[in-house]
């Protein structure tokens, strides 16, 4: 998961070779193998280099504060989402939603790895929700429609269908 | 289309519902499209408009790029979600929204104009249609006939007589060929041929005409007639 999730980034953004990849221990850490250097553990740690890699600073943040809220986002990914227990869904995504109640972005005005990441995370979550619920969680469907429309990002995930026609009107806000 | 009124609180909240799902006013990236509404709210929503705001701030955040947004700027009115009324054309303050007044008008006054154009098309065209009938000779009633005139008598110069014959003109009257027959004791009947209009030239016309050269005329005589 997190290996196809890596190549689809490099994909992104546009990096010629594709790395090889092994993971590490039971919970799968990808680690990336680097000739002239220690290996690389840990998806956030890969992907940060991989943008660094390919000179697209501005999808870590611009600024000092949209730079922490991506690392922000991108260690919630990883500690608070993947892995998650049934129960927590519903709190990870109502808490999600509140958070994008204001922001077109995770990080504010700008696309960032801390989208692709949510994205890629949240993706299989937003598959398994009722239409109900997708309307529940306004914010977050309005976002993750809005993501997986950016162009050549989404690789491996199949497109999730966003119904527009809104039935419970006015349930929300 | 379009939000009704963006400067009053129903056009807002049309505005707030419509973001409420969606990021930008059209597609999945900000465009003129989303500049165009922005210039029509005169202040940041309010913040129970939450999604509204949000719009807002976004893309204030883009003002400095604001021409280079992709798209074309199009009428207020067609933004939004389908089924609002249009009401910018009432609404609407100075320059940029005079624009908006016409097209608004386009859109909901086409209808009536459409009527009127069409409703003067089709007399345009009933006239027309009357004139081409009125033009159009309807299938004119024409005969051919062939006179018979007969001189007084042998010395009756024939030719002048013809040309007497020949002289009656009338509307509708076209003479045709013309021969001498022979009757008997010398005298010869000028049979003459004309082509008429049934309508306006009848044989009794004719007659009283060519009989008035009364010093060459005895008498005329239809020998033959065949409607055309």
């Amino acid at each position: 998961m997190a290996l196809r999730e890596l190549s689809s980034l490099e994909k992104f953004l546009g990096l010629k070779k594709p790395n090889k990849y092994s993971t590490q221990g039971d919970k799968k850490v990808p680690v990336l193998q680097s000739n002239n250097g220690p290996a690389l553990v840990g998806l956030v740690t890969i992907a940060c280099h991989l943008v660094k890699e390919a000179k697209r600073p501005e999808l870590l943040g611009d600024s000092a504060e949209s730079r922490a809220v991506v690392q922000q986002w991108l260690e919630h990914r990883v500690t608070k989402l993947d892995g998650c227990t049934k129960e927590d869904v519903k709190t990870v995504l109502k808490d999600f939603n509140l958070y994008l109640q204001d922001k077109v972005y995770l990080a504010g005005n700008q696309f960032t790895l801390a989208d692709i990441f949510m994205y890629y995370g949240i993706h299989s979550l937003i598959v398994e929700l009722a239409i109900q619920e997708k309307e529940q969680y306004m914010n977050v469907t309005r976002w993750f429609d809005h993501i997986q429309h950016y162009p050549s990002i989404r690789h491996h995930l199949p497109p999730v269908a966003v119904l527009r026609n809104r039935i419970y009107t006015g349930r929300h806000h | 289309m379009g939000f009704g009124d963006l400067r009053s609180a129903s056009g807002l909240k049309v505005l707030n519902d419509f973001l409420s799902e969606r990021s930008y006013i059209e597609g999945y990236v900000p465009s003129q499209a989303d500049v165009a509404v922005f210039d029509a709210i005169s202040s940041p929503p309010s913040a129970d408009l939450c999604h509204a705001l949000r719009w807002y701030n976004h893309i204030k955040s883009y003002q400095s790029q604001k021409n280079s947004l992709p798209g074309v700027k199009k009428p207020l009115g067609q933004y939004g979600p389908a089924g609002v009324a249009d009401t910018t054309s009432g609404s609407a303050p100075a320059a940029a929204s005079k624009e908006d007044d016409d097209d608004d008008m386009d859109l909901f006054g086409s209808d009536d104009e459409d009527d009127a154009e069409a409703a003067r098309l089709k007399e345009e065209r009933l006239a027309e249609y009357a004139a081409k009938k009125a033009k159009k000779p309807t299938l004119i009633a024409k005969s051919s006939i062939l006179l018979d005139v007969k001189p007084w008598d042998d010395e009756t110069d024939m030719a002048k007589l013809e040309e007497c014959v020949r002289s009656i003109q009338m509307d509708g009257l076209v003479w045709g060929q013309s021969k001498l027959v022979p009757v008997g004791y010398g005298i010869k009947k000028l049979q003459i041929g004309c082509v008429v209009e049934d309508d306006k030239v009848g044989t009794d016309i004719l007659e009283e005409h060519i009989t008035a050269f009364e010093d060459y005329v005895q008498s005329m005589d239809v020998a033959a007639f065949n409607k055309i």
